[in-house]
């Protein structure tokens, strides 16, 4: 009949449209968590000294959910096209498998990023920053990857400390058993810099006077990426699922209605 | 004579002795108060040093005298930092210690160990640095410099005994007071009034404060409940299709889908044999 025939033409157009917004969304997928794990910032041993780099995980778990999305959905079309039972049988049952794995990227990205607050920082760069003594091999890595990005991330955002200088005289560090007080009241990585690379006015950084040191805390420059990252896997995941949501649902509604 | 026994009680003729001698050894008292530099500047007071406006335009009429800073310890509680990172031990003091300020006597000699830096403030309760001449604090100072003391930012000569004028890092959080003292070889030409006390920070070890909160926030929450349900949905719907179909076997009846079964009754078998 022509109405039914209708029908059919217009669910299967529909099923394949929202296939090709898989496959695209897949795509995007992918580049976002590639681009995230490749750690443009520079601020990956942060969250390794921290024991909980779940962040990367999950966006892991994207490069490989974002590749099988595209897979699937031209398996999809193809599927939908044929009107072929088995064809879209499986591709309903791996979606579901994506849909599980992707569901786990999303509410592992959104819970650690809870995790990451000043104090968490403020203790980790206390305890690690130029810490002399380490007791194992991995220990000392990490606080010498601890150390490299904070020296990296005060030049760069011409920052100090995670709330401000401030931060080296309130608080006790490693930092502080190395270096005495009158010499370094902050690591001299807060002082301005010239083009060589030294402090253009040292007597300037220790007395604290503007323009010759950071005064600005460092958690933003932190926090931005890290925070972009995790709403990104998060929410980007959190919307693809809900689109895949409808479109597996009517792919169940269109295989019920194939006849042999 | 105590002059801090003669100032707390008070009583006239020891007072009256006490200016009379002042006057005597050609004394000035200035009324210049010292005070640390303007809270723009982060470093003022860190753990080990803090940082003095510099004297200008007062000590105009002392051409050719040495103009001393006197660091004294104040009246208070001392606490016992026991760093010593540029020592060779962790000094120990007793808990309160009468106010050094109080008790500094004018005729102090730069050179000598009884005013030196390395015996404060364990064998003595003040000590003189940052030796200057009328010149450096000359008048009227100059505009958009910076003209500060730092005490305390010496590191190189702290544990030196040959240099007991040496602006070595204070060896606790204090309070401290200091002033000026004009000397003339070792005798006291004027001084300015002592400062307030002085303390200087101490650092204390990072709280730990709330690594993760007792609730999360509500973004989670939503993401988590959403998607289970989702996905709770999509198997019931998928459970339903399934068998709503032949798969579960209990749905449908599709007529063209049953397979034919043979059976084999006695007679088709005997008819063989019967013909045999």
């Amino acid at each position: 009949m022509a109405k039914t025939d209708n029908g059919i033409r217009i669910c299967q157009g529909l099923l394949i449209l929202g296939n090709v917004v898989i496959g695209m969304c897949g795509i995007a997928l992918t580049a976002e968590c590639i681009f995230f794990v490749s750690d443009p910032h520079g601020l990956y041993p942060l969250l390794e000294a921290t024991e909980n780099d779940d962040i990367y995980a999950a966006a892991w778990i994207g490069i490989f959910v974002g590749f099988a999305l595209l897979a699937l959905s031209i398996l999809g079309i193809v599927g939908v096209m044929k009107s072929n039972k088995t064809l879209l049988l499986v591709y309903i049952i791996l979606m579901l498998i994506t849909y599980a794995f992707e569901m786990a990227s999303c509410i592992t990205a959104a819970t650690h990023r809870d995790y990451l607050t000043p104090n968490l920082f403020l203790k980790q760069m206390l305890e690690r920053y130029m810490n002399s003594e380490t007791e194992s091999n991995t220990d000392k890595r990490m606080t010498e990857g601890v150390t490299r990005t904070w020296n990296n991330l005060m030049l760069q955002n011409q920052c100090c400390g995670v709330q401000g200088p401030s931060d080296w005289q309130e608080y006790t560090s490693a930092f502080r058993v190395t270096h005495n007080d009158a010499d370094y009241p902050w690591p001299h990585n807060c002082c301005v810099m010239d083009t060589r690379g030294e402090p253009i006015n040292l007597d300037g950084c220790k007395l604290g006077v503007s323009g010759f040191y950071n005064s600005n805390g460092c958690y933003d420059a932190i926090s931005g990426p890290l925070n972009r990252q995790a709403w990104g896997v998060a929410w980007f995941g959190f919307a693809i699922l809900c689109w895949t949501f409808c479109v597996l649902l009517g792919t169940m509604f269109y295989w019920s209605r194939i006849a042999y | 004579l105590h002059p801090h026994s003669v100032i707390s009680t008070g009583t006239m003729r020891p007072l009256l002795l006490l200016l009379l001698l002042a006057t005597a050894h050609g004394l000035d008292t200035l009324s210049y108060t010292p005070v640390l530099a303007g809270a723009e500047l982060g470093g003022r007071v860190t753990g080990s040093t803090f940082v003095l406006e510099q004297p200008r335009c007062v000590f105009q009429h002392y051409n050719t005298a040495d103009i001393w800073l006197v660091v004294a310890t104040a009246a208070g509680e001392w606490g016992d930092r026991g760093m010593g990172v540029y020592r060779s031990s962790p000094p120990s003091w007793p808990t309160p210690i009468p106010a050094g300020s109080a008790s500094f006597n004018d005729s102090a000699q730069p050179g000598m160990p009884e005013w030196s830096f390395q015996r404060f403030p364990a064998n003595t309760s003040a000590y003189l640095t940052l030796g200057a001449m009328q010149y450096h604090y000359s008048c009227p100072k100059p505009d958009g410099e910076l003209t500060v003391l730092r005490v305390g930012t010496e590191t190189s000569c702290a544990g030196d005994t040959s240099v007991p004028n040496c602006n070595g890092p204070l060896p606790g959080p204090g309070p401290y007071r200091v002033k000026f003292l004009v000397l003339n070889g070792s005798e006291p030409i004027a001084t300015t009034k002592w400062s307030e006390p002085i303390t200087l920070r101490t650092a204390q070890h990072p709280t730990s404060g709330p690594g993760m909160d007792g609730g999360h926030s509500g973004a989670i929450i939503t993401i988590t409940a959403i998607l289970s349900v989702l996905l709770a949905v999509l198997l019931a719907a998928l459970l339903a299709t399934l068998c709503g179909s032949e798969v579960c076997g209990a749905g449908s009846f599709r007529p063209d889908a049953t397979s034919i079964q043979r059976y084999n009754t006695h007679h088709v078998y005997d008819q063989p044999a019967a013909r045999l």
